[in-house]
């Protein structure tokens, strides 16, 4: 009964983790994107500082957190959004970017204004491209989550530690089978809504 | 929000002295062109001679280097460019549509953006939609790319007239239309024009074209204005050789008289070929999956006659068959004379006529090929 109730809490905190996480990547990188449209200068420095923490193991991200914000839940948060946010940035960007400069010509000759062309315009193209750009973070914060039970964010990640360092197989489960399990919800949550969420023109 | 109107009508739009430069180059210079309201006025030229350019400056996507646009006195420069924008449909070659909404919500997005309510805006898209033969409810949901180029074009004028803008800037509209779609929609935009009566510029490559819709014709050469006049004026009073060049149209005649038919028909596209059996709705399918606004009738091999896609498009009510309602065609032999069959078509206003070798079929006679290869 208490390893029922150990795994469901585990299991929540390491849901609230992801998805706090995940919100909170959203509500940073999408206006960074969209401020990366207006100076080419922090378009720049966004993506490179993004690719570079891709290129950085997830471990060591989380590793160089702790010296400057200590352990617990919220540099834990800190260390998966420097990873999550790539994705949703890029994407982001690169949808807003992407779109027939033809159009946003056109949009001008019919008196949108800058706004207007963002609203209308730009952000439904990019529309896709971000949505895929967060189903991929959120999967991704969801395997760092695992990890960031090293530095005291609690979670799945926490019992799979306990089972790894006791040489105990069944806590190794416990915790691993739970996190797997939520990753291919996570997976099919996203891709459920996705269909749902997918543009009429792209649909028929 | 909504912007103000800021002219109900266009009393003139005056270019005074216009320069455009680009590097060290002119796009525009010294331009000095008075547009007078309720006229169509047509910009042609060769290619780079600065049509767009000063198109694009009358509605504040470009801004003058030096001179002076008015429009009824007012700089253009002085006034806020979206509001400027509202008050002038804009169509350009490519269309422009947004493929991510509804022809509903391409043709709907500036009364949206100017406030007005949903059903306000439906009632008048759909009288748009209406009114350049597109059936608002087999078209409003659909999106652009599901629409064939003529259509898509349809869409754009729709989209260029819901404000009922006095001024229509209108950048090669069909230049991207095969010749005979192009005929037809210059026809139909004709119809248009005479309702609406308002100001439009209108810029294009085709002569046939400019002579067919334009009040006045401007021709641009190299970064200047070289003529201006109707095109009585630019045929019997040419300026210069280029001039010449473009509009006299009398020497390309020259030589038809010795030409048959046979010479300068085009063979029948099999694409253009519809069944007589095939009912009036279905047709209209079959010719947008073949991009084509006219098709030629047979019944049992032999020729019906002709319908057009606007004809069609109102089907629904009893679904007619096509040999019932096929229009008669002109019908010319391989050894007539083309200056003949050509004036007759011209006479009873039709462009395109059939070629036929005694019961079988030689090819289409299209009045702007003709003239084309004629060039
Ligand atoms: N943004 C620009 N930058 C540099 N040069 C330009 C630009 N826009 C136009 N030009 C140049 O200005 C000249 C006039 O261009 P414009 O587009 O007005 O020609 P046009 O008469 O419309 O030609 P076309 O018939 O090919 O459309 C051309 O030489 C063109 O290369
Ligand atoms: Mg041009």
């Amino acid at each position: 009964m208490a390893a029922t109730e150990m795994i469901l809490n585990a299991t929540w905190e390491h849901i609230v983790l992801v998805y706090t996480t995940l919100l909170a990547s959203i509500l940073v990188a999408v206006p960074l994107a969209f401020a990366s449209l207006y100076s080419q200068r922090l378009a720049s420095v966004v993506m490179s500082f993004a690719n570079l923490v891709q290129a950085v193991p997830s471990f060591a991200v989380i590793a160089i957190v702790v010296p400057f914000l200590g352990i617990g839940f919220v540099p834990a948060l800190i260390a998966i959004m420097l990873r999550a946010l790539l994705p949703i940035i890029r994407n982001t960007y690169i949808g807003l970017t992407n779109v027939d400069p033809a159009q946003i010509d056109y949009a001008n000759g019919i008196g949108l204004s800058e706004w207007q062309i963002q609203r209308y315009i730009r952000f439904p193209n990019a529309y896709p491209a971000m949505f895929a750009g967060i189903k991929f973070s959120a999967i991704l914060a969801n395997s760092i989550a695992v990890l960031t039970a090293f530095i005291g964010s609690g979670g799945l990640g926490e019992i799979i530690f306990q089972g790894l360092i006791g040489y105990n197989t069944e806590k190794l489960l416990l915790g691993a089978i739970p996190a797997i399990v939520l990753a291919l919800l996570i997976d099919l949550s996203f891709t459920l809504l996705e269909k749902k969420l997918t543009p009429g023109y792209i649909k028929q | 929000m909504p912007t103000q109107r800021l002219f109900e009508r266009i009393d003139s739009i005056e270019l005074q002295q216009v320069s455009k430069k680009y590097g060290s180059r002119y796009a525009v210079e010294s331009l000095d062109l008075t547009i007078e309201g309720g006229e169509l006025l047509i910009l042609i030229g060769p290619s780079g001679s600065g049509k767009t350019t000063t198109l694009r400056m009358i509605n504040r996507m470009i801004g003058p280097d030096t001179g002076s646009i008015r429009i009824n006195g007012q700089d253009v420069m002085q006034l806020d460019p979206v509001r400027l924008r509202r008050n002038m449909g804009y169509v350009i070659q490519n269309i422009g549509l947004f493929p991510h909404m509804t022809i509903g919500e391409n043709v709907g997005l500036v009364p949206k953006l100017e406030g007005w309510d949903e059903k306000r805006t439906n009632a008048r898209v759909r009288h748009l939609l209406d009114f350049v033969s597109l059936p608002p409810e087999r078209f409003i949901k659909r999106y652009p790319r599901q629409l064939s180029g003529g259509q898509q074009q349809r869409v754009g004028l729709a989209r260029a007239l819901v404000m009922d803008p006095p001024l229509l800037l209108m950048d090669e509209p069909f230049g991207a239309l095969d010749p005979i779609l192009r005929t037809q929609l210059q026809e139909e935009f004709l119809e248009i024009k005479k309702e609406i009566g308002r100001t439009i510029v209108f810029i294009t490559h085709d002569i046939e074209e400019a002579f067919r819709l334009g009040d006045r014709i401007a021709i641009m050469d190299n970064a200047r204005l070289v003529q201006v006049g109707a095109p009585e004026d630019l045929i019997f009073d040419p300026v210069n050789e280029l001039v010449a060049d473009i509009v006299d149209t009398k020497r390309k005649f020259k030589h038809m008289d010795t030409l048959n038919v046979k010479d300068l028909m085009t063979p029948l596209d099999a694409k253009y070929i519809l069944n007589g059996g095939v009912d009036a709705c279905d047709a209209v399918e079959i010719m947008k999956d073949r991009e084509i606004e006219i098709g030629i009738v047979f019944e049992k091999g032999m020729l019906a006659g002709k319908v057009e896609m606007v004809n069609l498009l109102k089907c629904e009510d009893d679904r007619p068959f096509l040999r019932d309602i096929a229009k008669p065609m002109k019908v010319f032999a391989l050894r007539d004379s083309v200056a003949t069959a050509l004036s007759e078509m011209k006479r009873s206003g039709e462009y395109v006529a059939m070629v036929m070798d005694g019961d079988t079929v030689g090819g289409m006679l299209v009045s702007d090929e003709v003239l084309l290869k004629l060039i």
